[in-house]
Order: C-alpha cells, then structure tokens, then sequence
C-alpha cells in the first residue's frame, strides 16, 4: 500500500484568503462610503431651512415649562396650610365688642403712704498702712529726663542679649567702635554655661567696671543683682576674663555699664 | 607608623651619628636606646619590628578616626571688616605692581588674623576711595557688602619711595567714622610694600583685636632639608620672603628665636656630636656658644627674659635638663631623674616655669616643673608625647601627641593644646598624616606645625593654622621642618 502524504503549505492558503479578505474589505467599504454619499444626495433638502432669511420665519414661542413631559407631581398629605393646593378655610372673625366704660366708682384711687427709710450702712475704714508716696518727679515733666540711659551697644547672642553704655556720652559717641569692642570682648567670653538655666532664664545682671588708659577693666562690681547668683557669678568672671579691650583711644579711663540678659533661644 | 624605622635603626646598633639621620629622630633615640636595657629586650623589638612591618600596610585603614568639633562660643560674632584696593595716586610705572602686592598682602594679613569676618572680594563696591573725602561710607555698610569697618586708602611712588595713606573707618559711625590713619613711606620695593602692609594690617589688628599685637611682622624660624644638610632658614609668618640664615654645611636643627629677635639658638652637628650654636642675626654670622664638651645637646629654649637657655645635655650620660645663661656659661643641671629629659620650654608668660618630655616611667610624657627643679608634675597620662610648645599667656601647652601609641593603635601623631589648669586637652589635627614641632604665634591665636601627608620625613612642610585647628594652610613646601614662631 502506498501512502503518499501531500504537503501543502498552509501559508499559500492563508495568502489566498488574505487577498480576497482583504478586497471584500475594500469593496465593502467603497459601498458604506457610496451609501453614506449617496443617502445624503437622496436625502439632501434643497431651499431655505428653519431660521433662515425666510418671510415666515417669526419669533417662536417656547413654552418649555408646561410641555415638559415631566412624570406628574407626587400629592403629598394636603393637611399643610402652605403645601395645599385647597384654599384654606378663611379663619372665623369674632366681632369686636367694645367694653362699657367703668363707672366712676369702680376705680380705687390709692392712699398715699410714707416710703419706709433705710439707714444708710456704713463702710469700714480702710486699715491703716502706711502707703508709699508716689515719688514726686524733681524735674519738670517736659524736658530732660534724669536717670534713664539707653544702651550704646546691644548684641544679640545665642544664650541672650549683652548691652553696654559707657557714662561718657561723648566717648561713646566718638569712639563707638571701642565700645563694640569692648562689648563683643566681653560677650565671647561670658561662659553661659556657667548660669543655672532654670534660676537665670529671663532675668538679667548690670555690671559696671572701669576700664583704664591701657584698656584693662578693674573694679568691676555687681550694679543690679538678677537674682540669680550664678547668673551673676558667671557675668562678673566673664568681665575678670578679660585681658584688655586694647588702649583707650582718648581719656584716662572710662565706666562701663554692662547688662547681661540670659535668654537662651 | 613611622616608629618602625626607629626601631629598625636602633636595631643596627649604630649610634654615632648619621648624617642622613632626620632631625626628629634623635629625640625618639633617645628615648629608645636609654629605655631598651629598661624596658625591652632585643628579641622583644624584633618582634615589634615584624609586627609594625605588617601592620605599616594596614596602617592606613586603621589611621582613620571618628572626630566632632563642639563649639561653645556665646555667639558673639567677629567683626566684619572690608579691605578696599588701594587708590593709586601717581602714574609712576612702579605703582601698579607694588600696588597689587601690597593689597593682597593686606588682605591676607586680615583674613588670617583669625578675628574678623572679612567681606569677600566680590561683594566690595567698585569705587576705590583714596582718602576720607572720597569714601561713601553707605556703600560699605549696606549689603552686600554690610561692613562694620573699612581699611582703604591710596599708594603712590615718588621719586623711589613709595608713599601709603592708610585709613580705618567705622562704617556705622557716620558722625565720627575714623578709627585710624597712618601714613608710610618707604624704598619702592616689592619688600618694603609687603612690609607696609604688614605694619598696617597690624595697627588695624591691635585697635579692633582688643590690644594684642598683630603677627603680621613676626617671622617663623625652620630646617629646610637641602641634600644631607639641614641648615636654619628664616621666613614671614605667612610663608614669603624665605631665605637661608646659616650656611654651615652640617646638619643644623631645632633652631630657636631669642626673645628680642636678635639671635637663634640651635643645635648643630660638629666633630664633638650634637652642641648648641649661637647666630646672631644683627651681625649675620655664628657667635660663640661654649661646647659642653661633649653628648647630644639638643633643642635649646629661651627664657622669656632672654637671658638663660634650657636645652637637653647628655654631658653626663643620661640626657637631662640644663640650663645655662645666653652666653653658655653657668650650666647648671636641673633634672636628675633616670630616663631621658628633653625638649624643654620656658613658660613665656612668667619664666619660672619648664614644661618638658621626659622618659622617667618609659614612653616620653609631658611634665612641668618649676624652672629650678621643684614641683614636677606629669601632664599626659599616656600615648607618646614630644615637642612641647608654650601658649605666650601661660595658659595652654601646644605638643604633639601620639595618643594611642604602639603596634596596631589608631590615630597618629597630632597636634593637641591641654590647658595646664585643668590638664583638659583638645586635638588640633585629625588624620593628616604626622604632625611634629608645634609652636605658638606670639599673639597665642596660631599655632605652626611640620607635617607630612605621607609620614614621609622629606616631604615635611611646615604649615599654621588658627589655635583651634582651623585656617590650615601650608607655609612652605616639601622639606621644611622644626617651625620656631618668633617672639613679637
């Protein structure tokens, strides 16, 4: 028996009907597109449509509420006064009877009497102390004031604020790169470490000490307490620190008020 | 882990001296050769020498540290200073170059003084006031600029000389604005304008740095290796003008300004070893300095006064601690302890202190007596300390210090500064190789130093940095050791 096994190669099958695919493809959409132009030159309405320069065309009245094809309202209970389509009974109205004036004897006319007296309490005196006089101003209130002094120099640091003013007004004002000397020295060298943090926060210590003609500061002494010993056991070592601020550019000596405000940021 | 060729040269067994010997060294031989009957055996450094030999590969790894920089400073910021160019005020030829020179120099003279803030260069106004009338002090003391003081001023050559008025103005005084004025006049030359400058910068630095003297004008005293020699050379403190002071054709080390500036004290190779020699700088030639006679006699110090000088003598054998007056007569002995006594320096501030390196209790450690031989007292509690250098108010002593020394340690030999009071000490330099011969700027806020990247003995370059271990910048090039920083 002889068997004979025929090859035929899948692809040229799958070519043929690829072709003819894809010419049925092309035809079929040549007859949409015929269709489509065709209906459209079958279906195409000649002359002037609505809205155009026509002699009828007139305004057009559009009565959009009413014909809305709405599905009918739902009646709710008809009880409401305000949400019933029923007019409401109309409410009755009593008539006014006017009252009959009174007869002049009906009316009491009140007796007078005497309005009872209140003693008047009295208040208890205030116990003696004695108070402290408001300090009576030397000067006359315009004018120079006396005993208030701005600062020079102030210099913002990370653990507060450092201030300094010198008694001399026309050093300070000559020399007032001396005076950020002497305030930036002693600045670098107050350790606020030394200050108890919780007893020193806010609260700020005046030094003052005389620097001489060579620029060495001496006699430095405690002018305002803070009230926190370290805090001014540390500002007072911060001015011994000091070796010099670098000779004085005039005078023989100068004093320097120094305030140290602890309020680390 | 250069200890390594210590070791390895003692193992040799020669102890005469050897030219090709780094000056360093001699200090560490000492302390080697008296402490091996101590301390170790032969067979012990051989085992030490293969151990450091391997461990001289891993050296490098190992070497690096963990390190912080804390800051406890109130905040109180520097002054910020501008330095204007200068006004040229004639047309001479000269003045352009003088003038270049001597606004760089003034400008670095300032940015080193370690107390100022200085405004940068770009951020200056482009005017160039030559006096007080030409000056808007607005222009400076608003942004970007935001000046708190102004040096400026103009230069000019005359005839040969050349002439600089030098202003300082407070640039937020604008009632009173003048904090100085100066006026110089020199030879026009590139030396003298840098000398200007430097005289000025330190004017500007005494006024505004709270009276201490500028540095500007001090100089700094080195060995500068030159084939097998060493000879004492001599430079500004910001490295310029290097030139040689001794040519003796020997070897020529630790050299040591005297107070006044006028000699230097070192010690030199001769036929009788290691002796102290004597230079005078005003007559510009070796003076008399009577040979002790024999030993190593090393690292000669000044008394703050300038009449004594304490150096190290083995005259005896051990080496310890002498002190004779400047002439050299007088030796007296001060320590008499066993163990090497070296690298002594007088407390500049009173002079009847000596800090010293001593080899008493094996490695050599820092101590300080009283400069008669009293009160003794240890300062390092370990590692390997050498090179003391004294703050110039007493307060700090600047030594090199390997804190963790032996075979496999980390870290290296660095700079460190202990406050004497409280023997608290902090480490200046980190991980920069090896560090040596510290010493103190005569206003105490610089510190000079040799180091070598590399460890390498003839790439030593002497540098300064800022007394807190900032502003590092190097002086010299490679081979240049033993910094000595002039008195004023």
């Amino acid at each position: 028996m002889a068997t004979h096994i025929t090859y035929t190669r899948n692809s040229d099958i799958t070519g043929e009907s690829f072709g003819s695919n894809f010419a049925n493809s092309i035809l079929l959409h040549l007859l949409v597109a015929a269709l489509i132009f065709g209906s459209a030159f079958l279906f195409h309405k000649r002359g002037t449509s609505w809205g155009e320069s026509a002699s009828t065309a007139g305004a057009i009245q559009a009565t959009m509420v009413s014909s809305l094809p709405l599905p009918p309202k739902q009646r709710e209970l008809d009880t409401g006064v305000l949400t019933s389509e029923a007019p409401s009974p109309a409410p009755i109205t009593a008539k006014e009877r006017t009252e009959p004036p009174p007869s002049p004897n009906e009316v009491a006319i009140p007796e007078k009497t005497k309005p009872i007296k209140q003693a008047e309490k009295p208040t208890p005196a205030p116990p003696k102390h004695p108070q402290p006089a408001p300090e009576q101003p030397t000067k006359a209130a315009t004018g120079e004031t006396a005993g208030i002094r701005i600062p020079q120099a102030t210099m913002e640091l990370k653990s507060g604020t450092a201030s300094i003013s010198v008694e001399d007004r026309t050093f300070g004002a000559r020399f007032a790169y001396y005076v950020n000397i002497v305030n930036r020295t002693v600045a670098q060298n107050w350790y606020t470490q030394e200050a108890d943090p919780r007893a020193s926060l806010g609260k700020s210590v005046t030094l003052t000490f005389d620097i001489n003609r060579d620029g060495v500061p001496s006699n430095a002494r405690v002018e305002t307490r803070s009230g926190s010993p370290s805090l001014d056991l540390s500002a007072m070592r911060a001015v011994q620190r000091v070796e010099g601020f670098g000779p004085l550019p005039a005078g023989d000596h100068i004093t320097v008020e120094y305030t140290f405000h602890y309020q680390p940021k | 882990m250069v200890p390594s060729i210590w070791f390895d040269y003692f193992n040799s067994h020669s102890w005469a001296p050897n030219p090709t010997l780094f000056a360093s060294t001699i200090e560490e031989m000492i302390f080697s050769t008296v402490r091996t009957p101590i301390a170790h055996s032969a067979r012990h450094f051989k085992f030490w020498l293969a151990a450091l030999t391997i461990l001289v590969v891993s050296a490098s790894t190992l070497h690096a540290q963990d390190w912080f920089k804390t800051e406890t400073s109130s905040g109180a910021s520097n002054i910020r200073i501008a330095v204007a160019d200068f006004k040229p005020t004639s047309s001479d030829a000269q003045t352009t170059a003088l003038k270049s020179i001597f606004d760089a120099t003034l400008y670095s003279d300032l940015a080193n003084a370690g107390i100022f803030d200085i405004v940068s260069k770009s951020l200056l106004p482009q005017s160039t006031p030559g006096g007080p009338s030409e000056i808007v002090l607005a222009q400076w003391a608003n942004a970007p600029a935001s000046a708190a003081m102004i040096a400026f001023g103009g230069l000019g050559v005359q005839s040969g000389r050349v002439i600089v008025n030098g202003f300082l103005f407070d640039a937020k005084n604008t009632q009173y604005p003048q904090v100085l004025a100066k006026q110089y006049n020199e030879d026009a030359t590139e030396d003298s304008a840098r000398q200007i400058a430097h005289r000025f910068a330190d004017e500007i630095i005494f006024r505004l740095g709270g009276g201490t003297p500028g540095i500007a004008e001090s100089k700094i005293v080195y060995v500068k290796v030159a084939g097998g020699n060493k000879e004492i050379w001599q430079m500004d403190y910001d490295g310029a003008n290097q030139h040689a002071i001794t040519h003796l054709g020997t070897i020529s080390i630790s050299p040591r300004i005297s107070p006044d500036s006028t000699r230097i004290a070192f010690s030199s190779l001769g036929h009788d070893g290691f002796q102290i020699r004597m230079f005078s700088l005003l007559l510009g030639r070796p003076v008399n300095f009577p040979s002790a006679g024999g030993g190593t006699n090393l690292s000669p110090a000044w008394s703050p006064n300038g009449k004594d000088i304490a150096y190290s003598s083995s005259r005896t054998g051990d080496p310890e601690i002498w002190i004779s007056d400047a002439n050299g007569s007088l030796s007296r002995r001060i320590t008499s302890f066993r163990g090497p006594d070296v690298s002594p320096v007088f407390n500049p501030k009173t002079g009847a202190q000596i800090a010293w390196i001593s080899g008493r209790t094996g490695l050599p450690q820092l101590y300080i007596m009283d400069s008669d031989g009293s009160a003794v007292t240890r300062m390092t509690d370990g590692g390997y300390a050498t090179s003391p250098s004294w703050s110039p108010n007493g307060q700090f002593l600047a030594f090199a210090w390997d804190r963790k020394y032996g075979p496999g340690a980390p870290g290296g030999q660095d700079i460190y500064v202990m406050e004497i009071a409280t023997k608290r000490w902090i480490q200046l330099t980190h991980d920069g190789g090896r560090c040596d011969f510290p010493s103190w700027s005569p206003d105490g806020r610089h510190i000079v130093y040799a180091n070598s990247a590399d460890g390498v003995a003839a790439h030593m370059k002497v540098w300064s940095m800022l007394a807190d271990g900032t502003q590092r910048r190097a002086l010299t090039g490679p081979g240049a050791d033993m910094p000595n920083w002039s008195w004023k």
